[in-house]
């Protein structure tokens, strides 16, 4: 009887997979601001990735000086109107050396971009394999995993950081260490939404079912848990990106993130701090281009969470349209019973 | 000439420290004269002046106090035997008397000097100053407790390397004596003809000995300048000095003293400073600074305003930011290597680093553009403003680097603009021209002292700069290519490992000259010589911009501290 139980319970849970997928997105539509956030998202890779080609496009690159752009008599402010905007260079040049600011904004959105992205891989790797294996293992692993979990929810992530970084010697490539300090250290709090969902789905009757039916360890987190635990994890790995963002520009805005002449929005923002009454647009380009990308990330992360778990309403409540959002969910549930016909 | 131990690792902190101990807003040979910012009418006596500063003067113990003339706020409290002339321009960079008739009467080879002290001279107390006072100032500032000053004295001094100070050692010091109250004798251990130079030290400010508390006497030290310490709230952060009624201008011709009162207050962030002092509301508008400079970007605000710019004093003071070669970390051991990358700097850029024209100039000699320092112009490996790639090239294709060449450069994290990433940056872009590759380490700033002053952890090709105690070719050019000053287990400030003989001989050469324009010409043909050897390649000396409050008159800018003379300047 318990056969036939599982027989009839495993391909439903694979069904709903797939319609979950659909249903997600579905709600996801419904929201214009997560649409907007998620296309000036895209927007911003793409232009992190076609970053060689838009600067040969415009003739320049990052790091030559252009001592003759500035205006050595006053400080080094640039010359010309706007901070030097014009044809050749679109958004200006750096006071001081006139390095073209364009062509270091898109290379700073590869590091900033690069390096939250990779750091959030690594935190959801371990907070996915740390969380499910403390709350299936043994009680003793639970423990022990617990603890760690807590204590590296317990660190302050900056002060950490600045002491890691300012330890490993400057051979040590710096993004990649970067993203490394920020990946292994801020693992804890999704590593513990993991272990309760999953101490959650284990109690469900389909995981019990599973258990049951011989399956093992490591076949029921793949098979059965994994899925179950795909919305928490998506969202909070959705949060987790804007604020690995900022914790890379913090770093590099306190001499400790990326070296020059690579050049990183963080690091851009420390140089131009004391120009902001000289030479504004120096500032107002990394810190907008900051602004824009840790926002539409948020709202993002927001529409995902909102389209995830439809009992929680947007917190930001911006842009869900609570009509469409509406129709929506009728939608949704005059297509369940089609579904389960099917 | 400085004592090779572990307090020269100071040295080179304190030269730039020096510059924040003597500061204020100045104004410049260039730009203004006597007028500069505000001197537009005549200085009365009376009024506040306001210090507005950024470090807090936690020393204030003329035995402690490392200075380059005895200081700005320290000065006008101690009086020394000799001190600076407080003039605009060249003419500030000469040493005059002070408490003394003259600024010392050598014996024929420069080893004894003698002094008189003036008459009618007092404390704050109305007791009179003696010379045995000046030999107990000399005396405590060898106190273990109480050291922290240039390490002259003990270097030059007959029988003083191992004197302990009056508290242990009760004799006293042989080489100074005081055949009566007005005369002091010292006896040196090699011919100095600069010691003039080294009596404007605080460490030769009369001390009163039955006055003397140890280190308390910093709390209320006895003052022989035109004004007295009030009070001293927090370990120097806020100062209050008033008149001291028993200073005679009649003694004194250097010190002004114009405001009745001065109020020291430290502790302040330098855009904070600079915000202030340009906004001159209330007090601050009888505001000076003694340590901030403005920056590149608050020049480039300034500048765009004329009634700010105005307002902006400039100076100049003896010192060169450089970079170093180690010749015996390859490749720089081969000198093709050497002066190409010489030939491939391109010190616009530099400058522009550093803060633009107006904060640096362009520097082709170790010496600092002064005459006082002996300098001769030269440009042995000519550049011209954005470097010559061509030349650096073919040298590099001489030494067998054909392909081009990979290198290290190590520099400070510190934000300081001289040894910074910002400088750093620069110079791996002009040399990318060249087909050399720089690599950048950044170093924290302690760490970084640390390894340029230590031989054996001494990098290749670093940033470093240098500034001297006084304008002398002296102290600017014998520690860093007297091959004797070597320091093996200690601070090494030889950062090129130089030790030729006739370098060395001609240093002793010089030092025995007491006419010190001579000396001078001497300096400057000594500099363009070591200069062939590329050891260094010199990028800029620094030049300080400074804002003064909108009451502020009688700006004087010497070219000896290139700030603004705080013992000038009237509030009314």
């Amino acid at each position: 009887m318990s056969e036939a139980l599982v027989a009839t319970q495993v391909p439903e849970v694979s069904a709903s997979g797939t319609s979950g997928a659909l249903r997600f997105w579905r709600r996801l539509r419904t929201q214009r601001a997560a649409l907007v956030a998620a296309s000036v998202v895209a927007l911003l890779v793409l232009i992190a990735l076609a970053a060689p080609l838009l600067t040969a496009l415009e003739g320049q690159d990052p790091t030559t000086y252009h001592p003759s752009l500035v205006d050595s008599a006053r400080g080094g402010v640039p010359v010309g109107s706007l901070g030097g905007i014009g044809a050749d260079h679109w958004l200006g040049v750096e006071p001081q050396t006139g390095r073209d600011l364009f062509a270091r904004l898109v290379y700073g959105a590869r590091v900033s971009l690069g390096v939250a992205l990779a750091a959030t891989v690594i935190q959801v790797f371990l907070g996915v394999v740390i969380g499910i294996a403390s709350a299936i293992g043994a009680g003793w692993v639970d423990q022990l995993l617990s603890r760690i979990t807590d204590i590296f929810v317990a660190m302050p992530l900056m002060i950490m950081s600045l002491a890691l970084l300012a330890i490993v010697p400057s051979s040590f490539p710096r993004p990649v260490l970067v993203t490394l300090v920020i990946g292994f250290i801020a693992w804890g709090n999704i590593a513990k939404i993991v272990r309760a969902q999953t101490l959650t789905l284990k109690g469900l009757d389909y995981v019990s079912a599973a258990r049951l039916s011989g399956w093992g360890t490591w076949r029921i987190a793949r098979r059965e848990l994994l899925p179950g635990l795909a919305a928490p994890v998506i969202t909070y790995a959705a949060i987790l990106m804007p604020v690995n963002i900022s914790v890379e520009a913090a770093l590099s805005f306190l001499g400790v993130g990326v070296k020059p002449p690579t050049p990183s929005w963080g690091q851009m923002l420390t140089a131009a701090d004391v120009w902001y009454q000289a030479a504004p647009q120096y500032l107002l380009l990394p810190a907008g281009a900051l602004f824009v990308t840790v926002l539409a990330l948020t709202v993002l992360g927001d529409g995902v969470r909102t389209a995830l778990d439809p009992r929680a309403a947007s917190r930001l409540r911006v842009g869900t349209g609570s009509k469409r959002e509406a129709r929506a969910a009728g939608k949704d549930s005059g297509a369940a019973p089609e579904e389960g016909s099917a | 000439m400085r004592h090779p131990s572990v307090s020269r690792a100071r040295v080179a902190a304190i030269s730039a420290g020096l510059v924040l101990a003597l500061g204020a807003a100045a104004c410049g040979p260039e730009d203004n004269d006597a007028k500069g910012a505000g001197g537009d009418s005549t200085p009365h006596k009376g009024g506040t002046l306001t210090v507005l500063n950024s470090e807090a003067q936690t020393d204030f113990d003329p035995a402690r106090l490392y200075t380059s003339g005895g200081g700005n706020v320290p000065s006008l409290v101690f009086r020394t035997l000799t001190t600076r002339n407080r003039e605009n321009g060249a003419a500030g960079s000469k040493v005059v008397p002070d408490l003394a008739t003259d600024t010392g009467r050598p014996n024929k080879d420069a080893t004894v000097w003698t002094y008189t002290l003036k008459k009618g001279l007092k404390y704050e107390d109305g007791t009179a100053i003696t010379s045995a006072d000046i030999k107990y100032g000399i005396e405590r500032s060898f106190a273990a407790e109480l050291s922290g000053g240039a390490p002259y004295l003990r270097d030059w001094l007959v029988g003083a390397a191992d004197y302990q100070g009056p508290y242990k050692d009760k004799k006293g010091l042989s080489a100074i004596e005081t055949p009566d109250s007005r005369t002091i004798v010292f006896h040196l251990n090699k011919p100095e003809g600069e010691f003039p130079y080294l009596a404007t030290q605080t460490q030769f400010t009369p001390v009163p000995k039955a006055k003397d508390t140890g280190t308390k006497y910093e709390e209320h030290p006895v003052s022989s300048g035109p004004y007295r310490v009030v009070s001293n709230e927090n370990d120097g952060e806020h100062l209050v000095l008033e008149r001291n009624t028993h200073w005679s201008a009649a003694t004194d011709s250097e010190r002004k003293a114009y405001p009745d009162k001065i109020d020291v207050r430290s502790g302040l962030d330098s855009s904070v400073i600079n915000q202030r002092l340009s906004a001159s509301q209330g007090a601050d508008a009888a505001a000076v600074t003694t340590d901030t400079n403005l920056g590149p970007a608050e020049l480039a605000k300034v500048s765009g305003d004329k009634k700010l710019a105005a307002r902006v004093g400039t100076g100049h003071f003896g010192y060169t930011n450089y970079i170093a070669f180690n010749p015996t970390v390859k490749p720089f051991n081969n000198v093709k290597v050497r002066q190409a990358i010489s030939y491939a700097i391109d010190r616009s850029s530099v400058v522009n680093a550093a803060g633009g024209s107006a904060l640096a100039e362009s520097a082709t000699t170790f010496l600092p553009n002064q005459k006082s320092f002996g300098y001769t112009p030269y440009d042995l490996f000519p550049a011209g403003a954005t470097g010559n790639a061509a030349k650096a090239k073919e040298l590099l294709s001489e030494a067998g680097y054909k392909n081009g060449l990979t290198v290290t450069l190590t520099h400070s994290n510190a934000k300081d603009f001289e040894t910074s990433p910002e400088i750093a940056t620069a110079i791996q872009d002009a040399l990318k021209k060249a087909g050399i590759t720089v690599k950048l380490q950044g170093l924290e700033d302690n760490d970084y002292r640390d390894k340029i002053h230590n031989v054996k952890t001494e990098p290749g090709f670093f940033l470093a700069h240098w500034g001297a105690d006084w304008p002398s070719g002296g102290p600017f050019l014998a520690p860093i290519f007297d091959g004797r000053q070597i320091v093996k287990n200690g601070a090494n400030f030889n950062n090129g490992l130089l030790n030729d003989t006739s370098v060395n001989d001609e240093i002793d050469a010089i030092n025995k000259l007491t006419d010190l324009d001579a000396a001078a010409k001497r300096w400057g043909a000594l500099d363009k010589k070591i200069g062939e050897q590329a050891l260094t390649v010199p990028l800029f000396h620094p030049v300080y911009k400074r804002l003064v409050g909108s009451d502020i008159k009688n700006v004087v800018i010497s070219d000896w501290t290139g700030v603004l003379d705080i013992s000038q300047v009237a509030v009314k």
